[in-house]
């Protein structure tokens, strides 16, 4: 288990502020967060390339914050592979092997058993930058898993592959984790990857955690507007809630209100996060259910992307939706066409931004 | 339609005026070799007076000598200005640039100040039998004080390219700094490590005023040249400046060629 508990950090513009994240063994962790948030940092502070200046890094309990990188013994691989372009791809994955002493004919045993796992056995005598991204990124992993690390580090290691390849390597890293029982420890930006491969995960903005926990959780329950914009809800919209009592609430925006199947505090203020792909759009002949929320609107824009088409919705605020194509056209709908909306409270999620005036239970 | 090239006017004028530069240097050697050619038998003359020779051999041991102790103290200085970003880096760059800056007598009387029998090094260096003054040791530290610039900030260019990522990855496959140093970010930095050798060989080699300032004896090449010059004659001594010429002229070509070859990774497609 890995436990980051208060961990700050400076380093010239940059700081990573009070980071507390716990890493069980066996995860397959992911932090996520914008460019320049300070994930790389997080992880190389944990390969142990970057002392914290307050706090301590925890490694099945025991205080690891100023033991050097190379008595870790936690694998790293960058986005650019970092692959010393002056051996050949054998030498660089022989490289930990040889800085643990050992000698050539087990080195080189143990390197052959690797590239053939790996499938870069027929590129053992080749420089690395003659390589395609694929085949980097193999060498690269292979490296890195030469020393056995307990902890594999990935720093958005899908990044340079094109989007076939990152297809594939999704499913690749996913046998790793399962075949090897390594903890994985990966950044990335992407939100599918982490949905792909992940079991838990941290958000990290500004140097500082945002939310962290099971992936799934979240993914449906981001705590703040930042978490919720990262996990790709399309609609944030901010208001008060209204009324509640038992299990549901009434949210206020102002011009228009929904009814959610959310506990909440009455004079809350916050915001509702409804996804794009959980409104639909009601037809004349659907009677609908009591509970739905239902708005009549105008089409104010149409952004047609692949087989989807994302529409921005005039119901009193503006609200995005995506449907297929194929519906769109079929229900000759355009930019200007009125529509009838609809929304299970259930699709619909509030964040609390502030501390409500009065309670209700 | 028929579509033509047009010449790129920029880069024409740019070179035109340019090869100014490398005019001016060509006249200048033509115009010397044409000299010497013109007397080949007093140029023979001259090259085998072993007082040249010996001084021009002299002249590339000292250089040598620097050189070899700038890599040895250099190097590591060069990799913590590069890998650290301490507010003092500035300073300290300023500092190793000082002698770039100054005049070279200038340069000449601080390192006398400081080497002669009585001064700050040479004082205590002097009781364990360790004199600069009109010795060997004294042009060493002359040029090794004129050339540490060349070599020290084109050393750390080289180590400021190597990415700190392979540094990172080779710490983390278990090498300590000084294994990650010596293994990836040395022999990554080869060829920057050579130019600064060679630049820095050059220009000790051709130090005159600081060295006469602590060492007029041993000659050095440029001392003899200058003594010729103000004893022999400009005939006596264009001979010997024309076949220090060749002979460096000799050594460049070849430290290019090796340097060439050395340390080529991004070009193995």
């Amino acid at each position: 288990m890995i436990e980051f508990d208060n961990v700050s950090l400076r380093l010239s513009a940059f700081a990573l502020h009070e980071v507390s994240l716990t890493i069980m063994a066996g995860d397959y962790y992911f932090i996520m967060g914008p460019s320049g948030a300070g994930k790389t940092i997080l992880l190389e502070a944990l390969a142990g390339l970057h002392i914290p200046d307050e706090g301590r890094i925890l490694l099945k309990g025991e205080d690891i914050t100023g033991i050097p990188p190379e008595m870790r013994k936690i694998g790293l691989v960058y986005q650019d592979y970092s692959l010393f372009p002056h051996m050949t791809v054998e030498k660089n994955i022989g490289f930990g092997l040889r800085m643990q002493g050992l000698h050539h004919p087990e080195r080189k045993k143990r390197v052959d058993t690797l590239m053939k796992k790996l499938g870069v056995g027929h590129l053992a005598q080749r420089a690395p930058l003659t390589l395609s991204g694929g085949e980097m990124q193999r060498v690269a992993i292979a490296r890195a898993l030469a020393i056995e690390p307990e902890i594999l580090l990935l720093d958005e290691p899908l990044s340079a592959l094109d989007p076939i390849m990152r297809d594939f390597f999704v499913d690749e890293l996913r046998e790793l984790h399962r075949e090897q029982g390594l903890t994985i420890v990966q950044v990335t930006h992407e939100r599918h990857e982490a949905l792909n491969l992940g079991t838990r995960m941290a958000l990290i903005r500004d140097g500082r955690l945002e939310q962290e926990g099971a992936i799934d959780d979240v993914f449906v329950r981001p705590r703040t507007r930042t978490a919720a914009e990262f996990m790709g809800f399309e609609n944030i919209i901010p208001g008060i809630v209204s009324d509640a009592g038992g299990p549901d609430c009434r949210f206020d925006t102002g011009t228009v209100s929904f009814s959610c199947s959310t506990k909440a505090i009455k004079g809350e203020n916050g915001a509702v996060c409804i996804r794009a792909d959980d409104i639909s759009v009601r037809e004349k002949t659907d009677p609908g259910t009591d509970r739905d929320n239902t708005y009549r609107g105008k089409i104010v824009a149409v952004n047609p992307s692949g087989p989807m088409v994302r529409i921005d919705v005039d119901i009193g605020l503006n609200i995005v939706m995506v449907m297929s194509r194929k519906t769109f056209e079929s229900r000759h709908l355009k930019k200007g066409s009125e529509i009838v909306l609809t929304v299970s409270p259930d699709d619909i999620y509030i964040i609390s931004t502030g501390t409500p005036d009065t309670t209700c239970s | 339609m028929t579509s033509r090239i047009k010449p790129d006017l920029c880069l024409i004028s740019f070179a035109l005026v340019g090869s100014t530069l490398v005019i001016l240097i060509l006249l200048a050697l033509l115009n010397i070799t044409a000299t010497q050619l013109s007397d080949i038998p007093f140029l023979l003359q001259v090259a085998q007076d072993s007082r040249v020779t010996d001084s021009i051999l002299l002249t590339f041991t000292a250089g040598l000598n620097a050189v070899i102790i700038l890599v040895l103290l250099g190097t590591p200085l060069a990799y913590v200005l590069a890998r650290t970003h301490s507010r003092f880096n500035n300073i300290i760059e300023s500092i190793i640039d000082i002698p770039l800056v100054l005049p070279h007598t200038v340069a000449g009387i601080m390192i006398y100040l400081l080497f002669m029998q009585r001064g700050l090094i040479g004082a205590p260096l002097k009781d364990v039998g360790f004199i600069f003054e009109d010795a060997y040791p004294g042009i060493v530290a002359a040029m090794l004080f004129v050339a540490l610039p060349f070599y020290v900030d084109t050393a750390r260019e080289g180590f400021e390219k190597v990415p700190l990522h392979l540094e990172n990855v080779a710490r983390t496959l278990g090498a300590t700094r000084f294994r990650a140093f010596s293994l990836v970010v040395f022999p990554l930095s080869i060829r920057h490590i050579l130019n600064g050798c060679i630049l820095a060989w050059g220009r000790a080699i051709s130090e005159f005023a600081a060295v006469i300032m602590i060492a007029y004896y041993p000659m050095v090449i440029s001392t003899l040249i200058y003594y010729r010059f103000t004893t022999g004659g400009i005939k006596e001594s264009t001979a010997i400046a024309f076949l220090m010429i060749l002979a460096s002229f000799s050594v460049f070509v070849l430290l290019r060629l090796v340097t060439r070859y050395v340390g080529r990774y991004d070009d193995r497609v």
